[in-house]
């Protein structure tokens, strides 16, 4: 009995411990590689013998770069991407908060919006992008809106709308709906009441659904690469044309790949315990 | 409060916003997509939509004997199937071996999410980096065990290869989903049920299989639902990684409708494979919800 037992913890510690490797060992490669030379690029090991920044600056200042870098040239450097993802990703996130902290409320205290504003926001995420991005391209090119920051603010906050609405009617129906009473009672009307007392309490909840929204914004890749072209270009359409385009630059690819994760990983363990929640759209609590 | 009708200006608030969003952005391109399923128009002919003539029902009947369309469908499938069933079964394993306090847990935990949080560009990245001629994967790992033959494997240029290539950077990223709602679903279950069943003396394979799962199972159902629907998204790793390549034989739905639209400019009939995928989407999942909750069965 005692030896089964030893044998099976061991067992256990040690699927943990496989699946651990299996996580960390791509993660260990593309952060060492992203510091290694050219001349390492091919190499067995993970440790740079020379460790480099070049394959940063080469990201952002493409023609100080001539020999095998200076292919890089050929693509922008990175910062402008980098903006636009976050002025993109930051400005809909905040209006997919304010609309979905209105819809939350309703639907939490009154049952408005109907079930077709819930059942259509739910809808535009089990769809796959590919098949509705077609028409908005149509629908954007004759409004004037196709390579602009405003055409793609607004397709992320009415996508991520609905993550808006789960997350914070959770949070909304968490407060005692006493509260609000004892305020109409004073004589506070029902928007006072929404702005004064459910709005400071729910403050926790609007953080976790605007990291959460912007994670996912920050991500996104199919609508960008679609709707635009030079102006509104993010960062995964630039990672997407620098990995295929540029061929076999490993290190600034590498690099380009941690560049783009520090900020998602970053705001995801900020929200680790909610992560769960927005997954499932509030079907799940963390 | 629920069952007082709302005051005028939270109705506004709630409603007016939201829906000049839905309509503004998606419901008007979503209309103009069934409109455009049925004309024949392609804008490298020079006209604007509204002048292009209907064809009825051709885009449909083409995309139903296009057999890109439909081997891009089927391999989108079998990706879903593969990957869904490997993911569902290591996210289980873990949640079910991490229920236990230890000491490293929740380092252990932490490690274990880090992929569901990197953009699907990065992990494409990641492992288009990795499957590389002189990547790690075959210069590190298989050449330790095959020799120098290893440095001969071409990952991108064999179709079979190449998908495996896929299904490995899906389930990097996504056995983490899995394991998070399978964990705090398990976390969940009563641990006094769990103490009965061990002072009646059953064994922990029955305690698992008759009392966890079964308790579990609607978090299963949402869990298998979400991960498929996401799963049959996937663009981004195909786009990266692949390409579709070699020759189209990784190319999934929305790659292949992607390339129709943006690469071939045949709207109108990108627009008509969207709506069946559309359709099909909306068929199977309302089945799948059907099946396991409304029917009863298991």
């Amino acid at each position: 009995m005692k030896w089964g037992r030893i044998v099976v913890t061991s067992l256990k510690y040690i699927i943990i411990g496989v699946f651990i490797l299996w996580v960390l060992v791509p993660v260990a490669w593309i952060i060492t590689l992203a510091f290694k030379p050219y001349q390492e690029w091919r190499v067995a090991y993970f440790i740079p013998k020379q460790p480099t920044l070049d394959n940063f600056i080469v990201l952002f200042k493409p023609e100080v770069f001539t020999g095998v870098m200076g292919a890089t040239a050929i693509v922008e450097p990175v910062t402008k991407p980098l903006i636009n993802s976050l002025v993109v990703s930051a400005l809909a996130t905040v209006l997919a908060v304010i609309v979905g902290f209105f819809s939350a409320y309703g639907a939490s205290r009154y049952n408005t919006p109907g079930p077709f504003g819930i059942f259509f926001t739910l809808l535009t995420r089990m769809l796959p992008p590919a098949t509705f991005v077609t028409p908005i391209m149509v629908y954007y090119a004759n409004l004037g809106l196709l390579d602009t920051h405003l055409g793609l603010i607004a397709l992320y906050s009415s996508v991520t709308v609905t993550y808006a609405i789960w997350i914070l009617k959770g949070f909304i129906d968490a407060i005692p709906v006493e509260w609000e009473e004892a305020a109409m009672l004073e004589g506070a009307s029902p928007t006072k009441v929404l702005f004064k007392v459910v709005l400071p309490l729910v403050r926790p909840g609007l953080v976790v659904a605007g990291l959460f929204i912007f994670l996912l914004n920050w991500t996104e890749l199919l609508f960008a690469l679609v709707l635009t072209n030079i102006n509104a270009v993010t960062l995964p359409v630039h990672i997407s044309k620098y990995v295929g385009a540029v061929g076999q630059l490993y290190g600034p690819q590498a690099a380009l790949a941690l560049i783009g994760s520090i900020v998602p990983v970053t705001i995801g363990y900020i929200i680790q315990k909610h992560l769960v929640t927005g997954f499932t759209f509030g079907m799940v609590r963390g | 409060m629920t069952d007082r009708p709302a005051p005028r200006s939270i109705k506004i608030l709630a409603n007016l916003p939201l829906n000049a969003l839905l309509y503004a952005v998606l419901i008007i391109p979503f209309l103009l997509m069934i409109y455009l399923a049925f004309l024949k128009w392609n804008p490298a002919g020079g006209y604007e939509w509204w002048r292009a003539p209907l064809i009825g029902l051709a885009n449909f009947h083409k995309a139903l004997h296009d057999s890109r369309f439909l081997s891009s469908l089927g391999r989108t499938i079998a990706y879903v199937a593969i990957v869904v069933t490997i993911e569902f079964l290591l996210g289980l394993l873990l949640a079910y071996l991490l229920l236990e306090k230890f000491p490293g847990k929740k380092l252990a935990i932490a490690i274990i999410i880090y992929p569901l949080m990197l953009p699907p560009v990065v992990v494409a990245t990641i492992f288009y980096l990795m499957f590389q001629d002189y990547g790690p994967v075959n210069n590190i790992f298989l050449r330790s065990i095959i020799g120098e033959k290893a440095l001969g494997i071409h990952w991108f240029l064999r179709p079979d290869t190449a998908f495996i290539s896929l299904i490995i950077a899906d389930i990097w990223q996504w056995t983490p989903f899995i394991f998070l709602i399978m964990y705090s679903a398990l976390s969940a279950v009563p641990k006094r049920l769990i103490e009965a069943a061990q002072v009646l003396g059953a064994s922990n394979f029955y305690i698992f299989w008759r009392i966890r799962l079964p308790l579990i199972k609607p978090l299963i159902v949402i869990a298998i639902v979400l991960r498929a629907l996401e799963a049959f998204k996937v663009f981004d790793y195909v786009y990266i990684m692949t390409g579709g390549g070699p020759g189209t034989s990784t190319e999934t739905v929305s790659v292949y409708i992607y390339r129709v639209a943006i690469e071939y400019h045949d709207i109108s009939y990108a627009s008509a494979m969207s709506l069946i995928v559309l359709l099909l989407i909306i068929i199977v999942t309302r089945i799948f919800i059907w099946y396991s909750f409304e029917r009863g069965g298991r």
